[in-house]
């Protein structure tokens, strides 16, 4: 078998003929974009709606927050109006406690609830309608509007936080809204959590005092009305939530705020007289300050009450009894770690 | 019998056949040069050399996409060789894969229809010939079109969904719709090429900012500030977990982790919605579940015109029309080690018609359905999940077949020649 070999001229003709065949067929598959449909496997919370014309959508959403939304003024934007969709059925009360308690309000039952509440039909859905004001703080003209929508067992909650002009003025745009919404409960488990509230008539931050904490206290998220936020768990689940917060004023006094906790905790008010069974001097920086002490049947109490410079300034531990006991003397260097320099 | 002049006449008229072909394919002729053979052959050794000592370096898959997977690669000589120092600075064009393969496939075929004889003689070459084509070619099928891809299943949950280990996708999903879910995919090549993609199927524009295959994120730590690269992110967990990121080169190695990120900004016209930061975890989005800060990265929220989007950049994604159900997963260790000695799954494949088929897919003995295969490739016990490799390759017969006929061809020569030797041998054995 005898083959003629090509000369260079034909190796040279060889390859190039060669490199053309092979781009014709490398001739590759184009990326493109593709629409198509598929069952539903989303099982999150579904919430749509559309937004007034002088409405602005917060881009902070987070945690139970389905949506958040601010009021466009000349001053910029103002006030808060948020989607929370819960998972269960929740007590109209506990959620108006919830607020009312971010307002300085003392705690609410079933009666108390139905002289602040209505039932209001916007486009063939009945919504809750109930209004708080603002309690803690002298001349404060915040209130919170809230709307409950309940469906099958869900409830899904909107709450308007705003000065109280802002809301009268804003309130059609308010039921425009609801009117317009789409919901659908999730199956992913949704947990109801207060809002975060606007921040309060701005304070001066630079008289916030020091402290020491300590080790094993996990810190949490502030919040607007919180100057510091932590946590305490043990190995069975138990929970401790330790605040520090800080208001103008007497916030309605010793007594309002002591009986607002009694309730928190299971325990009945009491009167001015009885006080002391749960209210005892103590010194801290060297000031006069209150102790409290308060535990009811599953759950305790301890807090401190300061008042500095015209500023109320509350120290408050509360959660499981067991577990706040074990706390205590921990909370108790807490208090004598505090120095407003 | 055949006449003496009967058999010139045969041979005479086969090559006039085969001198009709070469007049007829005279442009091949030049194409089925040996030299061209020996010349490809020996840049297929210089690159299988090349590529060897750079898998050091970059890893295999790296190795691949560098050499094999294209039309050529730039080498840099090996600093720690000798005259390292200055020869290391010079790029060095190697032949690639494709381009080898491709000159090779296109040379064995010119010479199989110029010199092409179908006669007893030369019947084992052109088999030989065929099947190392077919061989070739089957390869560069296998390139094409094989596509790896993961299945993840959790225990006593069902998945109608392949992942592929490669590539991304930005997919938006609208879920306001309680049955069905529309989903527009916008691929990795597309969003590499950036700028705005409009598309009749989003009612929305997508701007496409940066693109990277793999990245560095973290949470922005106290009185910094979040990289250039995020600066404008003011939607989504990017904004609401204050992340920054850092661009990274490409991990090739088996063991590498690729994080890709884009950071785009949609429009309703020449209105901004805002601008979004999204992630795409290597080993699948529902990862981000694991962290609660990041799970909305599986799903960030976009509401427009009453509708509820989601978002998400997540490895390519093949929806199948049928399903696979984990019922259990078992796997075994040598004892006192944690080196596997069986990763077992049990299944059910649901398919198409309500028809149903259970199996048990373990190492080597993997599940085929569909012209795709379910090998079995992690698996977490404890958390009770599995994890197939799925391989859908259409030319995985080719090599087999090729085999069988380069095998065919060699016994075919061999045994002719053995057996004309022999003749010829008998022949001169005999007595004058």
């Amino acid at each position: 078998m005898s083959f003629s070999l090509p000369n260079t001229f034909s190796l040279t003709r060889a390859l190039l003929t060669a490199l053309s065949c092979l781009l014709l067929i490398s001739c590759g598959e184009e990326a493109e974009i593709r629409s198509y449909e598929i069952p539903t496997e989303y099982t999150g919370p579904v919430v749509t709606w559309e937004l007034p014309d002088d409405w602005g959508e917060n881009p902070d959403i987070s945690g139970p927050m389905a949506g958040s939304f601010h009021v466009k003024t000349e001053l910029g934007p103002m006030g808060r109006i948020g989607v929370m969709p819960f998972r269960e059925s929740v007590s109209s009360v506990d959620v108006a406690n919830m607020f009312g308690m971010e307002l300085g309000q003392s705690r609410m039952d079933e009666d108390d609830l139905k002289k602040i509440s209505e039932i209001r039909k916007i486009e063939g859905r009945d919504f809750e309608w109930i209004s708080l004001n603002d309690q803690g703080q002298d001349g404060s003209t915040r209130k919170i509007l809230l709307a409950l929508f309940r469906n099958e067992g869900e409830t899904w909650l909107f709450p308007f936080i705003a000065d109280r002009d802002l809301i009268r003025e804003q309130e059609k745009n308010f039921e425009s809204f609801l009117a317009s919404t789409t919901l659908r409960a999730g199956e992913i488990e949704i947990r109801a959590k207060a809002p975060t509230l606007p921040p309060p008539p701005a304070h001066d931050q630079h008289g916030a005092p020091t402290w020491e904490v300590p080790p094993h206290w996990i810190k949490t998220s502030a919040s607007s009305m919180r100057l510091a936020s932590y946590e305490v768990k043990d190995r069975n689940g138990s929970k401790l939530d330790f605040s520090v917060t800080s208001f103008p004023g007497d916030v309605g006094g010793t007594l309002a705020n002591v009986n607002r906790w009694l309730g928190q905790i299971g325990i009945d008010p009491v009167e001015e007289s009885s006080l002391s069974k749960y209210v005892s001097p103590i010194v801290l920086d060297e000031r006069d300050a209150q102790l409290v002490v308060a535990e009811g049947e599953k759950d305790a109490l301890y807090a401190a009450i300061m008042m500095v410079e015209d500023r109320s300034w509350f120290f408050k531990i509360t959660g499981n009894r067991e577990l706040a006991r074990v706390e205590k003397p921990n909370f108790l260097n807490f208090l004598e770690s505090v120095c407003f320099h | 019998m055949s006449t003496e002049k009967d058999i010139y006449t045969n041979k005479k008229k086969k090559r006039n056949t085969l001198g009709q072909r070469r007049k007829k394919f005279a442009w091949l002729v030049p194409l089925a040069s040996i030299r061209l053979t020996l010349l490809l052959l020996s840049l297929s050794m210089i690159l299988v050399f090349v590529a060897t000592l750079e898998q050091v370096r970059i890893g295999i898959r790296g190795a691949l996409a560098e050499y094999f997977e294209s039309m050529y690669g730039i080498w840099h000589y090996p600093e720690q060789f000798w005259g390292g120092d200055f020869l290391n600075v010079i790029p060095i064009p190697i032949p690639g894969g494709y381009l080898l393969g491709g000159l090779l496939i296109i040379n064995l075929t010119a010479a199989y229809i110029t010199r092409f004889q179908w006669t007893g003689k030369k019947m084992g070459i052109q088999l030989i010939h065929l099947g190392i084509i077919m061989l070739l070619v089957g390869q560069l099928a296998t390139q094409a079109m094989q596509e790896e891809s993961r299945m993840q299943i959790n225990k006593g949950e069902s998945s109608n969904y392949i992942e592929r280990f490669h590539g991304v996708e930005l997919a938006f999903s609208d879920v306001t719709n309680p049955d069905t879910q529309k989903v527009v995919t916008i691929p990795q090549d597309i969003l590499e090429n950036g700028g705005t993609i409009r598309t009749a199927d989003l009612p929305f524009k997508v701007q496409i900012k940066h693109f990277g295959v793999n990245c560095d994120f973290t949470v922005t730590p106290e009185g910094s500030k979040r990289s250039a690269l995020v600066q404008e992110v003011n939607r989504g967990v990017g904004q609401t977990a204050n992340l920054t990121i850092s661009n990274k080169e490409e991990d090739f190695s088996s063991e590498g982790l690729n994080f890709g990120y884009l950071v785009f900004e949609l429009f309703d016209g020449t209105k901004s919605l805002g601008t979004w930061l999204t992630l795409a975890h290597p080993g699948g989005n529902h990862w981000w579940k694991e962290s609660p800060k990041l799970s909305d990265l599986a799903f960030q929220p976009i509401r427009h015109e009453g509708k509820l989007w989601g978002v998400t950049l997540r490895s390519e994604r093949e929806y199948l029309p049928y399903s696979i159900e984990l019922l259990d997963v078992e796997n075994e260790f040598y004892q006192g080690t944690e080196i596997p000695f069986n990763f077992e799954s049990d299944i059910v494949l649901n398919m198409e018609g309500n028809q149903s088929r259970r199996a048990l897919v373990y190492m080597n003995t993997p599940l085929r359905h569909d012209g795709k295969t379910f090998y079995q490739y992690q698996m977490n016990a404890a958390a009770d999940y599995t994890v197939f490799q799925v391989i859908r390759n259409p030319s995985w017969l080719i090599p087999y077949i090729a085999c069988v006929l380069v095998s065919i061809g060699l016994l075919w020569q061999f045994s002719f020649h053995l057996v004309r030797f022999l003749r010829k041998n008998s022949n001169s054995a005999q007595p004058a």
